[in-house]
């Protein structure tokens, strides 16, 4: 039963790419699941294989990249081994994907209703009148008023909220079982940002949609998903329920990161930094590729790349030092905050 | 090394009380950009882009002020009418009592530009591809301290890289060799190496991935007390503001709603604006649950911004009097301005 529980499962990926200056190693034996039904979020920051991950999911890679090695078994089928022409049915109908700029993503050129009525009568085998209701009932489905009069309209004459309302409308008008979600609320404001996250979550809940939410913003993980998968350099160090991963980081990296962004609940008037940058992919650190940035590396860090412990419900973390490491947040100074804001008020 | 000081050969604000003035006040500032119709031989201007609209705002001596608000709000325009790098359309900007677009002679107006400088958003176009770190930071000596020797400016520029944790060879590398943090430090360096009194920072931050955003932030920490500099900060996200600033001025449509100290924003927030605003936020804390105010439709254009309280047709405690009274930015409690007909406190 274990097994018929998961959508979409990514065993050791390796995805390369091959440019003038060198491979970079883009993806180094990732593994992850999605299961039925389950928001999933996908963090890390830039250069991590978010992106990449997905990419290599739908097979959309550009021309120098490719996956090496790895299976990634999407309701129980290889999408590696499937033909071209199958893997174009899985794309859109199956697996939908909203990218990160709704600026670039529709073609100023074409109204809506083109763009949409388009994929809508290819994957839904249905003629143009019929597709054009369906365009039309998800637009009003995603918030977007005056659908029937709007849908005439071209892509400049949206705002970008609405243009990402669209490109939900357009992948969800599919009926997929699993949206992949790039980074999908990265270019709007707050205020906008919260609108389309709104009907993202609502529309997963309706739905009953398997997603992969990627982004770099851990707020945005934190409200829409319920299980997490941490990447660096390429790699995915630490995963579990979004809840423990929050309240209790294991992997230095991890801890790393949530200490450095400012919050709104801490007083602190220097953060906690990690040296360095994001390591470039051509010629990664051996090892642990966190190790150069860590504070608690040894000397078996820097010769052997960690495995993956399993402990905790459904956690797992990529350190070999993580049982030694006592990573709390520091919670009793940000309830002691947290009870002196309230009192003030 | 001698103080810069001693280079300073005109005394242009020996009238300014550093007690009981701001050493940067924007008096009814408003900069429209026109919007003109071309035809076969004359244009003629068919509208204005409001961008800044009447706005009111201080800078004590050795604070740090945030300034917030969406993408369009017009707070990168006030910052460069602010370093007169625009002619404001009617108000006045007073930098130390004087007001900078007043006639001045090309050393005054020098003067001035030697206290009152600004850091670029985007790291990647704000310096000159073709230039050696060396020439861009030597640039602004060259301009203001013309008979300096040159063995004296390039210590200096030596001495400003180590300031904001750069290496001696550095100087010699073109700008592409650099990561986006360390341009960042560039941008920084450029900026400082004059030793000015007031930076004004456009989105210093918000290029940057958020573990490299935490090394610049405590870098600026750290400059500030160094240099006793003053800032004016401006960013979109909210919970920076809140880490860096001492002040924070919420701006919406060209318009200031609230300013006050930080933490009076987040215990007694005012404007219903700001309210919305803050509760858009996901935070990054499994625990927090929200009564999220998600604002309805967009921000309206600032061609033709709505008659009244530019915030009143998205505002949930709008009435009659909003569309037709524009709030004034008053002095609701001691240090907190609200512009707004009914402040929530």
């Amino acid at each position: 039963m274990a097994q018929n529980k998961k959508i979409l499962d990514l065993r050791n990926i390796y995805t390369y790419f091959y440019t003038e200056s060198g491979v970079v190693e883009a993806l180094d034996g990732v593994s992850f699941d999605v299961n039925y039904g389950e928001p999933v979020g996908i963090v890390g920051e830039s250069g991590c294989g978010k992106t990449v991950t997905a990419h290599s999911t739908l097979r959309i890679l550009p021309k120098n990249g490719k996956t090496v090695a790895g299976e990634i078994i999407y309701k129980g089928v290889n999408l590696l081994d499937l033909p071209d022409l199958q893997m174009r049915r899985i794309r859109g109908k199956e697996i939908a994907m909203i990218f990160q700029d709704p600026m670039t993503s529709l073609n100023p050129i074409f109204k809506v209703s083109d763009q949409m009525t388009e994929v809508i009568a290819l994957h839904r085998r249905c003629d143009k009148k019929e597709a054009l209701e369906i365009a039309i009932e998800t637009l009003d489905l995603v918030g977007i008023s005056e659908a029937e009069k709007r849908i005439t309209d071209y892509p400049h004459q949206f705002s970008g909220g609405m243009r990402q309302r669209i490109l939900i409308a357009r992948a969800l008008a599919l009926q997929p079982s699993l949206l992949i979600a790039d980074e999908p609320t990265t270019a709007l404001d707050v205020t906008i940002q919260a609108q389309v996250l709104e009907i993202i979550k609502e529309m997963q809940q309706k739905l009953g949609l398997a997603m992969m939410l990627i982004t770099h913003n851990l707020g945005v993980v934190a409200e829409t998903t319920k299980r997490v998968h941490i990447f660096y350099g390429g790699r995915v160090v630490e995963s579990g329920p979004t809840d423990d991963i929050f309240l209790d980081p294991k992997h230095p990296y991890t801890y790393a990161l949530f200490e450095s962004i400012p919050s709104l609940e801490k007083d602190k008037t220097r953060l906690e930094t990690i040296p360095g940058n994001v390591p470039r992919l051509i010629n990664p650190p051996k090892g642990c590729r966190f190790h150069p940035r860590c504070k608690y590396a040894t000397e078996i860090c820097s010769r052997v790349r960690p495995p993956e412990f399993k402990f905790g419900k459904g956690r797992r973390v990529a350190c070999h030092h993580f049982e030694e490491l006592d990573l709390h947040i520091d919670m009793e100074s940000i309830r002691e905050s947290r009870k002196a804001v309230k009192e003030e008020a | 090394m001698t103080s810069l000081e001693e280079y300073e050969t005109i005394d242009l604000f020996s009238n300014w009380d550093q007690k009981t003035q701001s050493i940067l006040t924007l008096d009814n500032l408003k900069k429209w950009f026109p919007v003109s119709q071309q035809s076969i031989l004359f244009s003629r201007v068919v509208a204005n882009i409001k961008a800044v609209d009447g706005v009111n705002l201080f800078l004590n001596k050795g604070e740090t002020l945030g300034l917030v608000g969406e993408s369009g709000c017009g707070k990168s325009t006030t910052a460069r009418v602010a370093v007169k790098l625009e002619e404001p359309t009617e108000g006045s900007v007073y930098f130390k009592g004087i007001d900078i677009f007043q006639p001045m002679s090309r050393e005054e107006e020098l003067a001035v530009k030697r206290q009152l400088q600004m850091v670029f958003q985007d790291p990647y176009s704000s310096l000159n591809p073709r230039r050696m770190v060396l020439d861009l930071i030597k640039e602004p000596f060259d301009i203001h301290y013309p008979d300096m020797l040159y063995e004296e400016k390039e210590s200096r520029v030596l001495e400003i890289l180590a300031k904001v944790g750069l290496e001696d060879y550095h100087a010699l590398r073109y700008p592409h060799e650099f990561s986006g943090g360390q341009r960042q430090r560039l941008g920084i360096a450029r900026s400082l190496a004059i030793h000015p009194e007031v930076i004004l920072l456009d989105e210093p931050v918000s290029a940057l991935d958020v573990s490299v955003q935490a090394q610049i932030l405590n870098l600026l920490h750290d400059l500030q007390k160094d240099f006793d500099l003053t800032f004016m900060f401006i960013a979109h996200d909210l919970s920076v503001i809140k880490h860096v600033s001492d002040r924070v001025a919420v701006m919406y449509l060209g318009k200031i709603m609230e300013m006050c100290p930080t933490g009076e924003l987040f215990r007694k927030t005012a404007h219903p604006y700001s309210v919305s605003l803050l509760s858009a936020i996901p935070r990054p804390d499994p625990r927090i649950k929200m009564d999220r105010i998600i604002l309805e439709g967009d921000v309206p254009s600032a061609i033709n911004p709505p008659t009244g309280c530019p915030f009143h047709p998205r505002c949930y405690k709008a009435q009659e009097i909003c569309s037709k009274v524009t709030p004034e930015l008053e002095e609701i409690e001691p240090h907190h301005y609200v512009s707004c007909h009914f402040p929530e406190i």
